[in-house]
């Protein structure tokens, strides 16, 4: 691990942050600024450990991330932010790479909101899974949460029109900037968003160009004290179907279960499923407690475990996370993932056994 | 006749004390008359939103066996009664932020870019919980009922039962006592649906603001785990218009 570097770092940006911390002044109205600045930094070391490898790559993958966001808001119009990824990663080699994952500028007039840059959008409602993935960035299952933030967001042209509970959203994405392999098209889409009855819905309509139209729906609603459920219906050449659910226990245990059909078209299909197979059926369940406060000296940890599994080959990964945290700055993670099935099957297709992550985060 | 008159004088002075003694008590008893619970409750939920659209900052500094060992920030923009952003500023929860729309209720994080709908138990985790922190309206809440008058140290307290009658109430149950004299909280126990006593609060200290007097600290006692505190530190109150679309479940350019 290329600590050096990264206490370096750590060292710096905590410096920064002290001389920058200022009490406010009490007993006193705070007036208004009309400038507005933020900013966070997240610096990850990632190492992961590949057991059985069934192809020729080292056991061992390193990674340092840097992460920087910044955001000026000029008030009430105007705002500036910014999101980049810095990675050096260690295979056999050292790669290095700086992405953007967002970089956009906006401007506030009334009840519109303009946007242009790239940005991070995400209309679906799914965790694991989405159906009207339309500017989304792409959703692995087994990675549902982008553990090392590493998502990209559109490069796009957004308008927003924001009336009481009534939203409608246009947006245009040009695929120039995008690299050719992540097989991006141009897409216009538009978006209209209301909560109604405690629905949060929204409908979706889009044009890829040089592919078909598209539509979708989609919703949430909480029921009673512990339940959510949500659930997204999209048309692309065929149906695709996605239906989840929440509860939360009263001791803050909470579970997740989705289960998704999308057809087998190359929108959606993954790299590992052959072209002749018929429409796919998947299923995520997830259990996870925040703070195990009960136990005395474990309400630093955090605990989650996850199954994917598509029905179809009945192939599935599961998925073991703890994370514990150390200070105001610092934390620890363990992550554990394991495929099984038919060295044809989606997840048995996986090369390795199981991989290992362990890491340490810093953010400030 | 001497004895005659010393007796008169004498009944008459038992009389007349007797007479302001009684006076005293009547005067009392009608000074511990039964409040209006609704509006004790409204004067109450003025010391914690002074203005009818507001921001704040919150810091929240969690104890474990009276020692400190978490700091959490916490921007808060209140709009009436129904709407809530918080805006998470600690290192640990930079770009999470939550909203509250009346009984719905969304936190938005980075890792997922999108509003997660959460569900009201998910309000509840913490120390000092999402609800803590963003619901501080009691009487848009709760139904009052006044108890009984009792003193707390030497302040004497309406005690008032609040019983939630709605979805997006924090808790189910509180006891909540606030000064006769002006129904300024001093202290409060929250309850869960199961019946269990799960917090208790005291308001500490208050400051003058703009001629208003607003909650300055208060502190958060766990009641399962009686060795862990939370301290909730309050400044940056300030009166502001806030635009109807910071309140929009859909916008994701928070940071």
């Amino acid at each position: 691990m290329k600590s050096g570097l990264l206490i370096s770092i750590l060292l710096a940006a905590t410096c920064c942050q002290l001389a920058a911390q200022e009490d406010p002044a009490p007993d006193a109205p705070t007036p208004e600024s009309r400038q507005d600045f933020r900013y966070s930094i997240n610096a990850i070391d990632d190492a992961t450990f590949y057991s059985s490898l069934q192809v020729p790559i080292p056991t061992t993958l390193n990674q340092l991330l840097l992460q920087p966001t910044l955001t000026y808001r000029y008030k009430p119009r105007w705002s500036l932010a910014t999101s980049l990824v810095g990675m050096a990663d260690t295979y056999s080699d050292t790669f290095t790479q700086v992405r953007v994952k967002e970089a956009y500028a906006g401007l506030s007039a009334g009840d519109f909101d303009f946007m242009v840059g790239r940005r991070i959008v995400r209309w679906g409602t799914g965790y694991a899974f989405t159906a009207t993935c339309v500017l989304d960035p792409p959703r692995i299952p087994t990675n549902p949460t982008d553990r090392l933030n590493l998502n990209e967001g559109r490069d796009m042209i957004k308008a927003d029109y924001v009336h009481g509970p009534h939203a409608l959203t246009m947006a245009w994405s040009t695929a120039a900037l995008a690299p050719s392999a992540a097989g991006l098209h141009d897409t216009t889409a538009f978006r209209y968003n209301v909560l109604v009855h405690g629905f949060d819905t929204s409908l979706i309509a889009g044009d890829d160009r040089g592919g078909d139209a598209f539509g979708g729906l989609t919703f949430t609603r909480v029921i009673g004290q512990a339940w959510e459920i949500h659930g997204e219906a999209a048309w692309r050449e065929h149906e695709a179907i996605l239906m989840g659910a929440k509860y939360t226990t009263p001791h803050g245990v909470t579970f997740i279960g989705e289960y998704f059909t999308p057809p087998n078209i190359p929108y959606y299909r993954d790299m590992s499923i052959s072209p002749l197979a018929p429409r796919q059926h998947y299923l995520f369940l997830d259990a996870g407690k925040n703070r195990l406060r009960e136990r005395p000296g474990w309400k630093e940890l955090d605990l989650g475990a996850y199954v994917v599994a598509n029905l179809n080959d009945r192939s599935f990964t599961a998925i073991f996370d703890a994370n514990r945290r150390i200070g105001s700055h610092f934390s620890t993670y363990l992550h554990l993932e394991i495929p099984a099935g038919k060295p044809t099957s989606d997840y048995g297709s996986t090369p390795y056994s199981a991989a290992t992550s362990v890491g340490i985060r810093f953010q400030l | 006749m001497s004895n005659i008159n010393c007796a008169l004088r004498t009944f008459l002075l038992v009389f007349f004390t007797a007479f302001l003694l009684a006076c005293a008590l009547v005067a009392h008893a009608a000074s511990l008359a039964a409040p209006d619970a609704d509006a004790v409750l409204k004067k109450a939920d003025t010391y914690r939103n002074g203005w009818p659209s507001y921001v704040l900052h919150v810091k929240i500094t969690n104890f474990e066996s009276d020692k400190a060992d978490e700091e959490k920030l916490y921007e808060v923009s209140q709009k009436g009664t129904e709407k809530t952003y918080v805006e998470f500023m600690s290192p640990r929860e930079k770009g999470e932020h939550l909203l509250m729309l009346g009984d719905d209720m969304w936190v938005y994080l980075p890792d997922t870019s999108r509003p997660v709908r959460i569900t009201p138990l998910e309000r509840l985790s913490g120390d000092a919980s999402n609800g803590d922190v963003a619901r501080t309206n009691y009487a848009a809440d709760y139904t009052p009922v006044y108890v009984r008058t009792e003193k707390v140290g030497a302040v004497d307290c309406y005690v008032l039962d609040l019983t939630a009658k709605r979805k997006g109430a924090t808790y189910q149950r509180i006891l909540f006592w606030v000064r006769v004299e002006d129904a300024r909280p001093v202290r409060a126990e929250f309850y869960l649906t199961s019946g269990k006593h799960i917090k208790s609060a005291t308001f500490d200290e208050y400051m003058a603001i703009s001629g208003r007097t607003q909650l300055r600290r208060m502190t958060l006692y766990d009641e399962i785990r009686h060795n862990s505190h939370s301290v909730l530190e309050y400044s940056g109150i300030a009166p502001r218009e806030l635009p109807d679309k910071l309140f929009y479940q859909g916008r994701t350019d928070r940071f």
